[in-house]
């Protein structure tokens, strides 16, 4: 036991520096992984390099892939699973929920304010640019009220543990937040490669996604309809979410639809069925603000329905989420959100925010030129981890470039303390063993006109390249299973 | 004073097309100096006509033609009355210290934010701006210099610009059509915090002024204690009865009278466009005339906004149909 | 159900009846013409014609005619779009366009199948694979089968699939009749004397997997006219064309709620159609096979369209 433990765990690399998960500061394991580890410790290397590669066939023959395009042709590949879960305890979690909770229903105030009466600018707490000069804060919603009042119906917070040992959220993610699929396959991948651990913990399902998800959609019906007819709307086979899509609307039940099987008459919206036109109540879209409908929007959008948003003004369809809530998930909305939280909602945040430094203000646009070998320089509107630039790896020249860079527009760059991700156990092809990787945390909060719901696990996304901070699975990042534990 | 209005467009297409969507809007307001009392708008296709209204709450109609078709023609015309306003209400040339408080205050921002804010039609930064509006003179003054000085420094010449044209572009050509004239316009206004919006409309021309033929352009200021006043840099006018609007925007992408989404394996396409606005005498039978004839003229820059159903992923689909198809000819 | 859905479904339904069909024709009449009893139906021109004739039609002038060049193309040339793989690889994409709607179970095996097909060894293929190839192509396919057949919901994406699969069925079994019906011709002579004789009608039979069943009800060596009574107008062969025709009928007849189709529709063509094959005999077909393979040809082209144009309009 003891020699074959040693070899799974042989090249983990006990780093103080970091928040280690699975480890105490003297080195044993911490109490809730003590069985995981000790029925790890069991196998052997051999059997977890055989579980690995059976867990990955499965995700590739289930077609659970994404398409990588290279210069000639496009491979499918599939979005790399852990086998070694992260674990959170009832009480830690508690927290989180509480928190993410908080914070969705703090942005869904904000956003209703913002396209009404502005209250929150008006009262100097929020500067007027930071709204108007966000490409994704939308005139056409002013006015507007969304079925239900929600805006974000579907959040995606990202959170990370610091060395110190608490959370701290990275974003809030309130266009399309996506990755709740993996979660789902997360947890059927790892049931089926190690039943046997399952049966020593009490973790919460995640497989009560779907059906939460549908009922915050029927509960955000329009007016005067009984029993909404509720769609997925997808960019089509070719988008890399494409699994999730058609994963989503599969277990709600509900046609996944294209824009070209949409179509909208006297501000009614209908899909073509092989009986005809039906009409369409409630649509989770797939698709982005620009191009949802191509007579108010992108006119080139060939991916929307024409009329889609006068129908949507009318409240004749409810649209999942809401268009034009891409300002407030905003970096730089994000430095405010503690005052946001206190400001509508009249509390203290419960989960920390990152202190972030704004290059639109002198002061601190000094400071982080000062400083940029300690700071972490991220661009306001980009996704998915592109345009980041991590002080400390940076060498002198690309330095000076990256001030270059700031100062020239000020305005696209926050910059923040370089937050030392936590890291978590995870399987590594190469040394066939265990090592020492960062992990952050999605988590998935649903908002509707009657209730909410807090997918209790998450997306624990890891970066398998060592050393690296990135997790996105489009920067080489993989997953884990989540279990929230029950009491 | 009482206008007869006829607006048709003649849209004839190269190849077959399957599906297409058109929005229009053409209606003059209901306000308090206009009144439309006859409408009609119908198309060669004798579809159905939809009617919603835009994001600034204007009415719009829409065409969605269900067979395919080479050619469609849509006819609006209205009978309409407007009153005539006494152009010295506007005036006013009291340079007032409070107005330029007013119009820097937070909140006189945020309620007008729709028509402070900058988009890409109106674009110019601070440092370009080549007219200074000065607190000594009064709002309503540094608006009618500014309009005079579009009107003086540009050349009205069609062809040379298209809807696409940036303030800074009309800049370096030096020349343009109303919508250019009225994009710098709003631009300098809105960066000395006046709010302004682009207006669309009719010109009763009956004094040859800029703009024959086709819909006008001009600019709404807003001026504190008066209100919304309209400027026409393309005539260097305050916007009275002859000027019919029909709604405002941010920039002529919501005022565009007619957008088109055309499904179809060609873009080729020739379109035309007239506008004939006449003055009639109020005991005129209420009958539009048929008569009269219509001389198709090209209006390019309205085309940029019919834009085509053929992005990549919409081709990949075809490719795959046609391969389907001609599977299907060859294995049959 | 999405019109745009229920034309993935029945595509979906075709390719993979198409791929087992020119699959099983390149397997079986080439490894029967290795000891067919006259020169004619050994030579290997007249085999890899037929075998490019059923797979894509008659071939083309200047076509360098070699084994391996055929079997490519047939099985793994991504180029053409006859090919097996691309088959495969249609049959896959239709599949993705209706995931939400199929059982995981069934994408699985057709994801699976995809990737087998396309990573297969073009070179192993061609110079020692097309057994193991166009074998493990007729399991696939009956494997999907079973899925479709018992992982679905027997309700209208059921029928679609059907629909499909049985009309492309129809389809190929008439162009495999069809490319036996010329090869009976050109063989003519020798020891084939007549044509009504010739082996090449066991060899169809063959190609259908309906030797067995058709030894079983006629009792005798098949000759032209029993083959084709048996291919065309036996009911109760799973591979004939008529059990097709009311596969078919039953099919529609989920999707159309009309007791009495318009005259014009989908349903009253393929009623029609099987009503008229019903009281066909054998002996009016023999007299004139090409016009009734055309006859039929044309019809079945008819159908699908009548079935795109009043289901699949999106």
């Amino acid at each position: 036991m003891a020699t074959t433990q040693q070899s799974i765990f042989a090249s983990y690399d006990k780093d103080p520096k970091f928040y280690d998960e699975i480890f105490d500061e003297k080195g044993n394991v911490k109490k809730v992984y003590q069985t995981l580890f000790d029925l790890y410790s069991g196998h052997s290397s051999q059997d977890f390099a055989k579980l690995n590669d059976k867990a990955k066939a499965s995700f590739f023959n289930q077609g659970i892939t994404f398409q990588v395009y290279t210069d000639q042709e496009a491979k499918e590949k599939i979005f790399p699973f852990d086998l070694f879960p992260r674990i959170i305890d009832q009480k830690e979690w508690d927290t989180i929920e509480r928190g993410v909770l908080q914070r969705s229903k703090a942005l869904n105030h904000f956003i209703w304010d913002i396209y009404h009466d502005k209250k929150i600018i008006k009262q100097g707490i929020v500067p007027l640019d930071l709204i108007t000069s966000s490409a994704n804060y939308l005139h056409q919603m002013i006015g507007v009220d969304p079925p239900g009042g929600i805006y974000n119906h579907i959040s995606g917070t990202d959170l990370i543990k610091h060395s110190d040992g608490k959370y701290y959220v990275l974003e809030d993610n309130i266009r399309c937040p996506s990755g709740v699929s993996y979660v789902i396959c997360n947890r059927t991948a790892l049931k089926r490669a190690l039943f046997g651990v399952f049966n020593h913990y009490n973790a919460h399902t995640v497989t009560d996604y779907a059906q939460n998800l549908l009922e915050i959609m029927e509960s955000v019906k329009p007016r005067g309809v009984d029993e909404p007819n509720c769609v997925v709307i997808t960019p089509g086979v070719y988008n890399s979410a494409y699994y999730e899509h058609s994963y989503l609307a599969k277990s709600m039940g509900v046609e996944l639809v294209e824009g070209r099987d949409l179509f909208v008459e006297n501000d009614f919206v209908y899909m073509q069925t092989i009986k005809g036109p039906e009409r369409v109540d409630v649509i989770y879209r797939r698709i982005d603000d620009a191009f949802l409908d191509p007579l108010e929007f992108r006119p080139d959008s060939a991916l929307g329905v024409p009329g889609l948003f006068s129908a949507y003004k009318k409240g004749n369809v409810c649209l999942v989420n809401a268009p034009g809530t891409g300002f407030a998930d905003d970096k730089a909305v994000y430095t405010y959100m503690p005052e946001i939280i206190k400001y509508y909602l009249g509390e203290e945040p419960i989960l920390n925010n990152v202190h972030t430094y704004h290059c639109s203000r002198p002061d601190e646009l000094k400071y982080v030129l000062e400083n940029v070998d300690k700071l972490v320089i991220k661009p306001v509107d980009e996704a998915g981890g592109y345009g980041i630039s991590i002080g400390n790896r940076l060498t002198q020249e690309e330095i000076e470039k990256v001030k270059k860079t700031i100062q020239a527009s000020p305005r696209k760059y926050i910059a923040q303390p370089i937050m030392s991700l936590s890291v978590h156990a995870t399987y590594i092809e190469e040394s066939e063993s265990f090592e020492s990787r960062h992990v952050d945390l999605r988590t998935f909060c649903l908002q509707g006109a009657d209730k909410d719901f807090v997918l209790k696990g998450g997306l624990t996304r890891v970066a398998l390249k060592k050393g690296n901070l990135i997790v996105n699975s489009s920067q080489g990042g993989g997953s884990k299973d989540t279990w929230v534990l029950k009491k | 004073m009482e206008y007869t209005i006829k607006y048709k467009a003649v849209n004839t297409y190269e190849s077959t097309v399957d599906e297409a969507f058109w929005q229009f809007l053409l209606r003059p307001e209901e306000n308090k100096t206009q009144h439309v009392r006859i409408s009609k708008f119908t198309n060669s296709l004798n579809t159905g006509i939809e009617t919603s209204t835009n994001t600034f709450g204007f009415p719009i109609c829409r065409v969605h033609p269900k067979k395919p078709f080479d050619t469609i023609s849509f006819e609006a015309s209205y009978i309409m009355s407007k009153e005539v306003i006494n152009p010295f209400s506007a005036l006013d040339s009291v340079a007032n210290p409070e107005h330029y408080a007013l119009i820097k205050s937070l909140n006189f921002k945020i309620d007008y934010e729709r028509f402070l804010s900058i988009t890409p039609l109106t674009q110019l930064e601070k440092t370009q701006l080549p007219v200074k509006f000065s607190e000594e003179r009064s709002i309503f003054d540094n608006l009618t210099e500014l309009n005079e000085w579009v009107y003086k420094t540009f050349t009205f010449k069609t062809s040379v610009t298209d809807v696409k044209t940036t303030p800074v572009q009309f800049l370096e050509k030096g020349a343009g059509v109303c919508q250019d004239f009225t994009h710098l316009f709003l631009a300098i206004a809105r960066l000395n915090n006046i709010p302004a919006r682009y207006t669309s409309g009719y010109l009763h021309q009956g004094n040859g002024f800029q703009g024959d033929s086709q819909m006008h352009a001009w600019a709404e200021c807003y001026i504190p204690e008066k209100g919304w006043l309209g400027f026409d840099p393309a005539n260097n006018l305050i916007a009275l009865e002859n000027h019919i609007k029909v709604a405002h925007g941010q920039d002529y992408g919501d005022c565009a009278p007619i957008k088109g989404i055309i499904y179809s394996n060609s873009a080729a396409n020739k379109t035309s466009y007239t506008v004939e606005v006449n003055a009639r005498a109020e005991s005129d039978p209420d009958v539009f005339s048929e008569n009269q004839l219509f001389e198709p003229l090209p209006f390019k820059q309205q085309l940029a906004f019919q834009s085509q159903w053929q992005n990549q992923q919409y081709q990949q689909q075809q490719q795959l149909r046609q391969q389907l198809d001609n599977n299907e000819n060859t294995a049959l | 159900m999405l019109a745009r859905v229920a034309n993935n479904l029945f595509w979906m339904g075709r390719y993979i009846e198409r791929a087992e069909h020119v699959a099983r024709y390149l397997n079986v009449n080439y490894f029967s013409s290795l000891d067919a009893p006259n020169e004619k139906s050994q030579s290997r021109d007249h085999v890899l014609h037929s075998l490019l004739f059923m797979a894509n039609g008659p071939v083309e002038e200047g076509y360098e005619l070699t084994e391996k060049n055929a079997f490519y193309d047939i099985g793994l040339n991504p180029e053409e779009s006859f090919s097996v793989l691309n088959c495969i690889k249609y049959a896959r994409e239709n599949a993705n366009g209706a995931r939400d709607l199929i059982s995981t179970e069934l994408y699985e095996s057709i994801n699976k199948f995809y990737h087998f097909v396309l990573n297969y060894d073009a070179d192993f293929f061609v110079s020692k694979g097309l057994f193991d190839f166009t074998t493990q192509i007729a399991e696939s396919t009956s494997i999907i089968r079973a899925k479709i057949r018992g992982t679905l919901l027997h309700d209208e994406v059921y029928a679609i699939i059907m629909l499909g699969v049985n009309i492309e069925r129809a389809t190929q079994i008439v162009r495999i009749i069809q490319a036996k019906y010329y090869d009976a011709l050109k063989a003519q002579g020798g020891y084939d004397k007549k044509f009504s004789k010739s082996y090449e009608w066991t060899t169809l039979l063959k190609c259908i997997e309906a030797y067995d069943m058709m030894r079983r009800h006629y009792k005798k060596t098949p000759t032209s006219l029993s083959t084709l009574e048996f291919l065309i107008l036996n009911p109760e062969c799973p591979r004939s064309v008529m059990n097709s025709l009311v596969q078919v009928k039953n099919h529609i007849n989920v999707l159309n709620e009309d007791k009495y189709p318009e005259k014009d529709s989908a349903a009253f063509l393929i009623g029609k159609t099987h009503a008229e094959y019903r009281y066909k005999t054998v002996d009016t077909i023999e007299g004139n096979i090409e016009h009734f393979i055309e006859e039929i040809q044309d019809t079945l082209i008819d159908i699908a369209n009548k079935i795109e144009k009043e289901y699949f309009k999106y």
